[in-house]
């Protein structure tokens, strides 16, 4: 542009352009202050809480610098309960891994009434997770659930097996039911990952006489591997807040056996109100997943996206 | 008021008591700055306002007090009272908020109660439902955020030093003082006239007798071929089991008669309800909750380790699966004829034993016991008080009178005659006129037998341990027992209850719990060796 030439600032002076800054402040206004109030100073809020110790039988709110922090470090149900938390999403997330990659390379070609079937496998994933709790709770039950009737079937009498409040099947029935809902989820994101993969390279390889282990293993593993990583990282994240099945099947129990980080904290800030403490345990778990996300991250995504 | 009533309220505040006002004054002043903005942090509520302070010392409406004056001079019922002087308020609210257990509960203040009093006072009742393991949370944290959301608190005796040292409640002292006929205090059944007792002051007014009671096949007690046989296997008489031992004894016998189709008990063993159970077995066995003199949990103790391995050993002869069952699993059974006994349950079940056709009701089993139920005192003599509710007034209610006059209707001896009767009640018997009413002991055959086992429970009833925490507490027992259902040994699960429940004294204070202690300990009912 040329210099000479009047920008619309000039033509309408400096007044203006301090208006349309006002205007902008005041259009940006509302979604800041939401940010701010809703998003920003509750975790603020939440991490000056966790150097306090508010509970409800006590009578004062004192600063405790990191009690708090180091009551969590040492208490067991901390442990146990990101114990059980892990193992939850390291069983469901590589069962959900694998099935949604088997499923997507079945539904990956094109077969007669694909556009009803994929669509209806998705409805797991819609489905409200309390909705899913109470009816995998029945499908579960001793006496009366299928699962039991078809095992009885199958050895020919009843098993009794009381799947909720045996300490190992318990949180088996959990991981299960965790896998029917989310592995859809995988089919989606690893169907669309090898959707976008090249079809010249399995032309080229089929040419070349690939079977079709060798076009799996060396065109559709690696073209896919970012999208896996990051359906891993979002799913891996999501299993690790699991709340409403261990809410809806076992309250933690037996004992606290199936107890999730979720639960623990659930309990300690709502059912017990030690705010200050599940402010702190939260905070904790927030920093050990962020260093988790940040390895993870580092080790797989950089090295595949570079 | 009668002279022990007033006795009663008048006690010298104990220590803990003490304690919880200094607690509630100085959280006052914390939560102005820090409180509310915390719980929004937490996601419990956005409101910043300070809650409330709790009311100390409540300002009577003038013309509702004069009102009530001359009627309580004339001899009027509370429930009279009640409705006169809420009309006499100004200004009157148009709406209560009340706070109540939702399904079925809710039915009561929905259908019935809520729109009487509307129809009487021109108040419109708005009952707000919530499931029973949320209303100590929501209530908590609507007060905390300073919400204003109730008026009306629904509150288990058990919650209430929570309640009281957070200000949820308003102290009733002044109302009752203002607003009731005095005789009607004496009308509640002593225990549950006790348990509204809390550091000498009244915060809620008795509305609910969750006495646990034995409930037993008359038909198979009384079969001939049934006794023999028992008998001869056991060498007793069948009869109603007095000990834990007759009682696994029968239930053993009509399980294995029942050759898997029907058997010889169930009791609740789900987690968050299997404590109640323990608790009382384990206090009919000489067991302590904790050590006076130095606060050390005593689960762990031979009377602990005895109940929790009896309880496991019973459940062997239980349906299968029993270990997930709560109420309505113990209600299906029971109604459809699978159980012989049910070792011990809340009261609603002996009523729709004798058949209901309540429209609320239809989701019950159609009863195929009608007729055939027996009642008893839990095994070892003293049946456990559990749950039960209270009717209290928010302390951040800004129509305190209404609030707490709507109570005082609600658990008037006539209206309250007719909640606990209402067919699809779960509000149980709890004052004298209740058992004794004429009316309802002419429900069904065995009525008079119902409420008479209803008044000798409470009579000897054990209650829910009262002190700070007792929520922590009691879910400390539930983890233990549940632990022990599902295969760890008795002693350890015993061993790692009671380390739990040691930390949650620590963490509160042992001196302050000790003190708290000691006030559950002059609550009669708190153990009886």
């Amino acid at each position: 542009m040329d210099a000479s030439q009047p920008t619309s600032q000039t033509v309408a002076g400096p007044g203006l352009a301090a208006r349309n800054r006002r205007d902008g402040w005041l259009m940006v206004a509302p979604a800041v202050i939401l940010l701010l109030g809703l998003g920003i100073y509750p975790l603020v809020r939440a991490l000056t809480l966790s150097f306090q110790r508010w509970e409800l039988q006590s009578p004062e709110q004192p600063w405790v610098g990191l009690a708090n922090y180091g009551e969590a470090l040492r208490d067991a149900r901390v442990w146990a309960s990101l114990q059980h938390t892990l193992v939850i999403v390291v069983f469901a997330v590589t069962l959900e891994l694998l099935l949604g990659f088997g499923l997507a390379l079945l539904l990956s070609g094109d077969f007669p009434g694909k556009r009803v079937i994929l669509p209806a496998m998705m409805l797991p994933v819609m489905m409200v997770p309390v909705v899913v709790g109470l009816t995998w709770r029945t499908l579960w039950d001793n006496q009366y659930g299928p699962i039991n009737a078809v095992i009885g079937r199958i050895i020919g009498h009843p098993p009794n097996i009381v799947w909720l409040a045996n300490q190992k099947t318990a949180l088996a029935a959990i991981i299960v039911t965790d896998v029917w809902q989310w592995t859809p989820f995988m089919l989606l994101i690893l169907l669309a990952g090898l959707t976008g993969v090249n079809p010249e390279l399995y032309e080229a390889a089929a040419l070349d006489g690939a079977g079709w282990w060798a076009s799996l293993r060396d065109i559709s593993l690696p073209g896919i591997a970012p999208v896996v990583a990051v359906a891993v990282l979002f799913r891996g994240l999501d299993a690790f807040k699991i709340f409403d099945l261990v809410f809806m099947f076992t309250q933690g129990g037996p004992g606290t056996s199936t107890e999730t980080v979720s639960w623990y904290i659930y309990q300690l800030g709502f059912k017990f109100f030690r705010l200050s403490y599940a402010s702190a345990v939260s905070f904790l778990i927030l920093i050990l997943l962020s260093v988790a996300c940040t390895l993870y991250v580092g080790l797989f995504l950089r090295e595949r996206t570079t | 008021m009668s002279e022990s009533t007033k006795g009663n309220r008048n006690l010298p505040l104990h220590p803990s008591a003490r304690w919880l006002e200094q607690s509630i004054a100085s959280r006052r002043s914390v939560l102005k700055g820090a409180g509310a903005a915390g719980l929004a942090a937490l996601g419990l509520g956005g409101a910043t306002a300070a809650p409330r302070p709790a009311a100390a010392s409540a300002v009577l409406q003038p013309e509702a007090a004069r009102v009530a004056r001359r009627l309580l001079q004339e001899g009027k019922d509370s429930a009279t009272v009640a409705v006169e002087a809420a009309k006499a308020l100004n200004p009157k609210p148009e709406v209560l908020n009340v706070v109540w257990e939702d399904a079925l509960q809710l039915e009561d203040p929905k259908n019935f109660s809520g729109p009487m009093w509307e129809e009487l006072t021109g108040i419109k009742i708005n009952p707000i439902g919530k499931p029973f393991t949320e209303l100590f949370p929501s209530q908590i944290a609507e007060h905390l955020g300073a919400t204003g959301a109730f008026d009306v608190i629904t509150m288990v005796p058990a919650w209430s030093p929570d309640f009281i040292a957070q200000g949820v409640v308003a102290p009733l002292d002044p109302y009752i003082d203002q607003y009731m006929n005095k005789a009607d205090l004496d009308d509640y059944h002593p225990l549950y006239k006790s348990l509204m007792n809390y550091g000498g002051k009244v915060y809620g007014l008795f509305d609910d007798g969750d006495v646990i009671i034995l409930y037993y096949r008359t038909d198979l007690f009384g079969d001939q071929q049934h006794k023999d046989a028992y008998k001869a296997k056991t060498g007793n008489e069948l009869a109603p089991p007095q000990t834990w031992d007759d009682y696994d004894a029968i239930q053993a016998y009509f399980t294995e008669v029942g050759g898997g189709q029907t058997y010889g008990g169930a009791s609740q063993r789900a987690p968050g309800q299997v404590y109640g159970w323990f608790t009382e077995e384990f206090r009919n066995r000489g067991g302590k909750f904790f050590d006076e003199a130095t606060m050390d949990a005593q689960l762990a103790s031979d009377p602990g380790v005895t109940t929790v391995a009896a309880m496991v050993n019973r459940n062997k002869t239980m349906p299968p699966g029993v270990e997930t069952w709560g109420f309505m699993e113990v209600l299906t059974a029971w109604m459809s004829g699978q159980l012989a006994m049910i070792g011990g349950t809340w009261p609603p079940i002996g009523r729709w034993s004798e058949g209901t056709t309540a429209e609320q009701l239809n989701w019950v089993p159609q009863t195929q016991v009608a007729g055939k139920v027996g009642y008893s005192i839990m095994p070892l003599g003293h049946s456990l008080h559990n749950s039960g509710f209270q009717l209290a007034v928010s302390a951040d209610s800004p129509s305190q009178d209404a609030a707490y006059l709507f109570c005082q209707w609600m658990t008037s001896p006539e209206i309250s005659l007719q909640r606990v009767m209402l067919p699809y009640a779960l509000r149980d018997p709890y004052r004298l006129s209740h058992y004794a009413s004429e009316e309802y002991r002419a429900r069904w055959a065995s009525a008079p037998v119902y409420l008479d086992t209803l008044k000798a429970a409470a009579d000897t009833a054990l209650v829910d341990l009262i002190m700070p925490g007792a929520a922590e507490y009691n879910t400390a027992m539930d983890n233990a027992v549940t632990a022990a259902q599902a295969g760890t040994p008795a002693d350890q699960a015993m061993k790692d209850g009671a380390a739990a429940m040691d930390a949650i004294t620590d963490r509160i204070g042992r001196d302050k719990q000790k003190a708290a202690y000691a006030e559950f300990l002059k609550l009669k009912g708190s153990y009886y060796s």
